[in-house]
């Protein structure tokens, strides 16, 4: 009997613990480094949510798209954007990702199959029943995976996607990321349908609710909803109930939280907390391995925000170059 | 003053990655909402004044109190004053089981009527102490909870609560198995417990019988689905008599036998079977499988390694639920729900 209870080898599961690792490293340096005022525009960071990227796009490969939000850096680390090239990009240095002309809310890297984050609520979700459509008429087996959150849930876009997706039986998954606020607006009060698995079942869409800050439950889950999109089984509904550490937006107060609701997330739903938990406690990976990882997603940030700062700005003479991409 | 009823509904049933590996159906929070309140009806109708409810987030209370509005705008009273336990609301389990103690400790809940699946009915039983459970399916498997329109459960329900109907007529006895690992205090499950080969909790639900290897059940009937339904197929067993089954499985082709099983909706597998054997009250089971998952009414909630204790036992008469069909026929037979202004009686050569 193998000594890994994980449906993951140790080398996968030291994969999926970097991923995590660089996202909340990736968003805690950028809390520190905004305040500073040397990154231009708004930043939505993504820390306490690592478990839903990680776990979803284990399961894909660069022939899969998503469209991703404005809360998007962690989507972006997980299917694989360079970290250097998103740092760049979000402090707006032609070494970025987009040549500095996007900033954080517009990270593309269509090689990746990383579409784009979005500054438009909602948007994702018409764009990737494009690419799931691309994906049919191609028949390379490739889905297309939306984020959104509870707020832009009730966008219009959002439910006349679902439809589409539903009608033309696209490989695509409309992934929920619930962390309770639409802004600074609580999901109860915010949505009259209270499920958004009952929503997605108005369509004739199955959806799924799982714990967004438990790895293996986002990944177990998601495996079966790709695999099953993969094999023409149609479009479905993955619900992550999250959390998100920071405000909305860096500058937010917070004051629609509860007192010390941060701090009892960070003490007792911290993905990253509760995943090295349990592959140490069950000794298929190491604190000491661990402790590595650690080390070395901080020299990579640290080497990131260093060379974002030292980069050049893109000169006037590249203002039009790079704004109408052929996909 | 009449008995409360208590009412535990959870939001979250019914929402598991069953949606996609079989073709499991999800029950509406609006469609809750709506259960709740024919209950509620119901139990207005036998004369229950006063029912208390579990808080919660998902939406169920916000839909009914919006609807028993519009009700009362009407002018219509049919529902029973509706209070909301004062406790604090996690979205988890811990919710059911909180509301299920108050309910217990409270002293003037007669019975609980509860709506989920088969966890949450094993979550309210574990707290619920000698209060009854009428049980109402919104959940996936439902093998625990009976197929009924909840408007008659909510008129056992009540009739039961009013002391209309005796208590050795209105309440059934049931079992429990409990689980407990290294000696620790004990989990329970109402159905089934399983032992499969997966060493995580991940999405939870079973559905690849590979994984499978021992299942003990407390009842086993072959009209139910999911793990007990591979019992029920074999050797049934009725809620009422004593003992359960435990059944030794293998992966398909690998045991002495098959049964094509209904382990989760539309949901039907090939499951290898080695051997099974009665499973007396009170006698101690060990898993012989050295390390893996222990799955309480078809939903991964344990895990154990190599060096741990894992000791399973079935408890006979264990809790108490409305046994609404004895409850329904004793107050058909007695003209409880019976009335009129003039004595009447059947009508003799009703065909001639």
């Amino acid at each position: 009997m193998t000594n890994n209870p994980f449906p993951l080898s140790r080398d996968q599961l030291l994969a999926a613990y970097r991923t995590m690792r660089t996202i909340r490293d990736f968003e805690e340096r950028l809390h520190v480094e905004f305040a500073k005022g040397d990154i231009p525009g708004f930043v939505h960071l993504y820390a306490g949510e690592e478990a839903c990227a990680a776990g979803i796009m284990m399961h894909l490969t660069d022939i899969d798209r998503i469209a991703s939000t404005h809360r998007g850096h962690g989507h972006c680390i997980a299917k694989g954007v360079d970290v250097h090239e998103m740092m760049g990009e979000i402090y707006g240095k032609s070494t970025g990702a987009c040549r500095g002309k996007g900033g954080s809310m517009h990270i593309a890297d269509l090689s990746k199959g990383m579409m784009g984050a979005n500054g438009i609520l909602g948007a994702g979700a018409p764009l990737i029943c494009g690419a799931g459509l691309a994906a049919k008429f191609r028949g390379d087996g490739g889905v297309g995976i939306t984020f959104f959150g509870d707020g832009a849930s009730n966008q219009g876009t959002v439910l006349e996607s679902m439809n589409l997706a539903a009608i033309w039986n696209l490989p695509v998954i409309f992934v929920v990321e619930n962390n309770g606020y639409a802004e600074s607006t609580s999901v109860e009060y915010a949505t009259a349908v209270d499920s958004y698995v009952d929503r997605a079942a108005g369509f004739g869409l199955p959806g799924v609710t799982v714990d967004g800050t438990d790895f293996f439950a986002v990944y177990e889950a998601a495996g079966e909803i790709v695999r099953r999109a993969r094999e023409g089984g149609g479009p479905a509904l993955l619900e992550c109930k999250t959390v998100r550490f920071f405000g909305h937006f860096e500058g937010d107060a917070q004051t629609y939280k509860a007192k010390g609701e941060n701090d009892f997330n960070r003490a007792n739903r911290d993905c990253l907390k509760i995943f090295a938990s349990r592959v140490t406690a069950a000794g298929v990976v190491s604190e000491a391995e661990i402790a590595l990882v650690d080390r070395e997603v901080a020299s990579l940030i640290d080497a990131a925000v260093e060379s974002a700062k030292g980069a050049p700005l893109p000169t006037p003479r590249e203002l039009l170059t790079d704004v109408y991409v052929a996909y | 003053m009449t008995p409360k009823v208590g009412i535990i509904a959870n939001p979250i049933s019914a929402r598991d990655i069953r949606r996609v590996v079989a073709s499991a159906n999800s029950v509406q929070i609006a469609d809750r909402a709506n259960i709740v309140q024919r209950a509620l009806a119901a139990l207005s109708a036998c004369g229950i004044e006063e029912a208390v409810m579990m808080p919660e987030r998902g939406g169920i209370a916000s839909h009914l109190l919006r609807s028993m509005e519009r009700s009362s705008n009407q002018g219509e009273a049919r529902f029973p004053r509706l209070g909301f336990l004062d406790m604090k609301v996690t979205g988890t389990v811990e919710d059911t089981r909180t509301a299920a103690r108050m309910m217990a400790s409270a002293g003037d809940v007669a019975a609980i009527i509860v709506l989920g699946g088969d966890g949450t009915h094993r979550a309210v039983v574990s707290e619920c102490g000698a209060v009854p459970i009428a049980g109402i399916s919104t959940g996936t498997n439902n093998a625990f909870p009976e197929h009924r329109e909840p408007t008659i459960t909510g008129l056992a329900t009540g009739l039961a609560a009013m002391g209309r109907v005796p208590p050795e007529i209105a309440f059934a006895a049931n079992k429990k198995i409990e689980v407990s690992i290294d000696g620790g205090a004990p989990e329970i499950a109402l159905v089934d417990v399983a032992v499969v080969t997966d060493r995580f909790i991940g999405a939870r639900a079973l559905w690849r019988p590979e994984t499978f290897r021992e299942l003990y059940v407390a009842f086993a009937d072959p009209e139910v689905i999911g793990m007990a339904a591979i019992a029920g197929l074999v050797e049934p067993v009725t809620r009422a008599e004593a003992g359960g089954l435990a059944v030794t499985l293998a992966p398909a082709g690998q045991g002495a036998m098959e049964v094509r099983a209904p382990i989760a909706p539309g949901l039907i597998e090939t499951i290898g079977l080695e051997s099974w054997r009665r499973m007396p009250a009170g006698t101690v089971h060990r898993p012989s499988l050295a390390a893996g998952s222990i799955a309480l009414d078809g939903e991964r909630e344990l895990f154990f390694d190599p060096h741990q204790d894992v000791a399973i036992t079935l408890i006979d008469r264990a809790f108490r639920t409305v046994d609404v069909s004895a409850v329904m026929r004793f107050a058909a037979r007695q003209k409880l729900l019976v009335g009129g202004l003039t004595a009447a009686r059947p009508l003799e050569n009703a065909h001639s």
